[in-house]
């Protein structure tokens, strides 16, 4: 359960929903990765630019920056971030939309945080 | 309730009870028909009837026309004839020959010589002014009769000349009398010719006269006494009840049959000439106008029948067939509609319940992980045990909250070309870990060189995803998936086939229909074949299903290659 590689695998959670991202953050924390967190689109872009986590979780719908211009904005930015689109649309479209604009994987909440680990080890092992 | 409402069949009403009741073909064929058969009936038997009553007229007219111009001419004759009678008996009785004549056998003389040019003469009698019978020669003894109290005597003797009516004389033989007065300057006085004549002569006149175009003809008197043989009447001197009034007159004979009798007043004489004449009704050019008109109008009428009938019918067919369709589309639009309707519904549901779901789930899975690092303390597995049985409900929640929102997804086409191969392999994809953890084995038959199809890429991975993630559900685990793929009469089609329990045959008509599930209470939204089904159709496309309980499910997907834009 725990990694013990010295180097803990960064992720940032940005996720409008307070209570989802926190309690999301906790137990990725628990589970030997550091995580933090953003609420909201500009922030995500910001936070990515300066802290440059290894693996984003961004949700698809956010109040300022949705989660489709927030990759396009990585995007530019050349960012090397893998990104692991979190989706409220029970579509598996919309992932692929995510997909097509270089995200990584997608995931539709509610997570199963197994799930989503075996996503975040994957996406962080194929940089 | 209107009075429109009761006659009015359904078929004619609007479209409110559309598809609840039967409409009434049956009344609407009935009344179409009695209507169209009275829009051609009327007009042609008005017609008919028209020009019956004018060609009777017609004929009416020219008969009447012809019998007068016959009349006259007959009047004519008779008069003619009668006239060169009435101047032989003048010529005899010359003004000065009274007292040759009264005296000794020149009366028997003349008689003779009379006779032998004319022989119908019977008598000649010569007449003093009182009335006195002079002379007679003849087969009587009439010699010294007085007839100065007859009438006739005293028209003759005013007017110089009397034609008498036929009497039968003395001898029981039809006669008439031609009398003309004369005054004998010799003598100063009138006296009077008298000339007996047998009614034969008017006979033989008759007879010279009478044509075939007649049916009877003969002379009467006033009064109604025949003068010479009628077809009709009988022998001369029968009472008749004519009614003797010059004009042409029809009558109805008992039979039926009408005539036309045409009488006219022959001048200076006691006669009237009567002509009678079979009515229209028995000529052969009627007869034969009316039994044409009465076929013509049969054989129009029994052709309008038909022609109508047909003609109804298939209009009727027509608009049955015009009000199927739009019943289908109606019914149609009603369950996209209710699709759409549901779809908002469930879109804006599953939105607001998946985000507390969501939190749901991540504050047990925290205070599980909290809980697995946690020392034993009293309660704790039945704590854990909630906990897993909270994050199942969560589960079935998310699945359900799942295809809620994929129920309201994007409705509006957007069409390129597509390779419908690679399309497959696309959605093979995201199923791929799916099928592995389900140990489904993959058999893929997908025919190259496939022709590009113009629909909308999304929708058909949609639809493929559908289908496939079904025969997942329906294996289970350990089975084979075929799909297959290849160009048949233009058209793509993709077979997607499994190996798992298959639909029971009462089942297959009902799976497209929305909310129809066969999974246990939970698992399924009865959606995804009924989105599926609505996706292929506004594709262009068709989708039909085999299945046999046990061996498996086979769904055919068949997508035009192009897509005429609505």
């Amino acid at each position: 359960m725990t990694n013990n590689t010295s180097k803990k695998i960064r992720v940032l959670i940005a996720d409008d929903e307070f209570d989802f991202a926190s309690t999301l953050q906790t137990r990725l924390n628990l589970r030997d990765f550091e995580a933090t967190m953003v609420s909201s689109g500009e922030e995500a872009v910001q936070a990515v630019e300066q802290q440059k986590p290894d693996v984003l979780l961004l949700d698809l719908k956010m109040p300022d920056l949705d989660g489709l211009e927030v990759l396009s904005r990585l995007k530019e930015m050349g960012a090397e971030t893998k990104v692991i689109i979190l989706t409220g649309h029970g579509s598996f479209e919309v992932g692929r939309e995510g997909m097509e604009m270089g995200a990584f994987d997608y995931i539709m909440k509610p997570v199963d945080l197994n799930e989503l680990i075996v996503k975040i080890e994957d996406a962080h092992g194929s940089r | 309730m209107k009075i429109a409402d009761i006659i009015l069949p359904n078929s004619l009403k609007g479209s409110i009870d559309l598809g609840l009741e039967r409409r009434s073909y049956g009344r609407f064929k009935v009344i179409l028909f009695l209507i169209m058969i009275a829009i051609t009936a009327i007009p042609a038997t008005t017609i008919a009837f028209l020009g019956y009553i004018n060609y009777k007229n017609l004929l009416q007219k020219d008969e009447i026309t012809q019998l007068k111009w016959q009349m006259d001419g007959s009047i004519g004759s008779i008069e003619q004839m009668v006239g060169s009678l009435k101047s032989v008996v003048q010529f005899i009785a010359r003004k000065d020959r009274y007292t040759e004549l009264t005296t000794g056998s020149s009366l028997e003389d003349l008689f003779d010589r009379l006779q032998r040019q004319y022989p119908s003469f019977a008598d000649l009698g010569v007449i003093d002014e009182q009335g006195v019978q002079q002379a007679y020669y003849g087969s009587y003894d009439l010699e010294g009769t007085d007839y100065s109290g007859e009438s006739w005597f005293s028209e003759v003797m005013e007017k110089g000349l009397h034609i008498s009516p036929v009497y039968r004389g003395y001898r029981d033989v039809p006669h008439f009398a031609i009398a003309v007065s004369t005054y004998d300057p010799v003598i100063r006085k009138t006296w009077v010719m008298r000339a007996t004549i047998e009614a034969d002569t008017l006979q033989n006149f008759v007879g010279t006269i009478k044509t075939e175009a007649t049916d009877d003809l003969f002379l009467v008197v006033s009064e109604g006494v025949l003068q010479t043989f009628s077809n009709y009447f009988g022998q001369p001197l029968t009472q008749t009840e004519l009614e003797i009034e010059p004009g042409v007159r029809s009558y109805m004979s008992m039979a039926q049959e009408e005539f036309l009798i045409a009488i006219g007043d022959i001048a200076a004489t006691p006669w009237y000439l009567v002509i009678i004449k079979n009515g229209y009704t028995s000529n052969s050019e009627w007869r034969s106008f009316r039994s044409e008109l009465f076929i013509l109008y049969v054989v129009c009428m029994v052709i309008s029948v038909i022609v109508i009938f047909a003609l109804v019918n298939m209009l009727t067919s027509l608009i049955r067939k015009a009000d199927e369709i739009q019943i289908g589309m109606m019914k149609e639009a009603e369950h996209k509609d209710k699709l759409a309707s549901i779809g908002r519904l469930a879109s804006g549901v599953a939105h607001e319940i998946n985000n507390p779901l969501a939190i749901i789930n991540q504050k047990t899975g925290l205070v599980e992980d909290i809980l697995n690092i946690t020392p034993d303390f009293d309660h704790k597995h039945t704590v854990l045990e909630s906990l897993k049985s909270i994050d199942n409900s969560v589960e079935r929640c998310k699945a359900i909250t799942h295809r809620l929102l994929g129920f309201a997804r994007r409705t509006e086409v957007l069409y390129q070309h597509i390779d419908v191969n690679e399309t497959i392999r696309e959605v093979l994809k995201f199923l791929e870990k799916e099928m592995m953890y389900s140990r489904i084995e993959l058999d893929l038959q997908l025919q190259d060189n496939l022709p590009n199809i113009y629909s909308d890429r999304l929708q058909i991975q949609q639809v493929l995803l559908n289908i496939i993630n079904n025969a997942i559900d329906a294996i289970g685990k350990d089975g084979t998936i075929s799909i297959i793929s290849n160009l048949i009469a233009g058209e793509v089609r993709i077979v997607i086939q499994d190996d798992g329990s298959g639909i029971p045959e009462d089942m297959l008509s009902q799976i497209f229909e929305p909310f129809f599930t066969t999974k246990e209470t939970g698992k399924g939204t009865g959606l995804g074949l009924s989105i599926t089904y609505g996706l292929v159709k506004k594709l262009g496309g068709d989708i039909t299903v085999r299945s046999n309980v046990g061996k498996g499910t086979a769904f055919t997907i068949t997508l035009p290659v192009k897509v005429e834009k609505q």
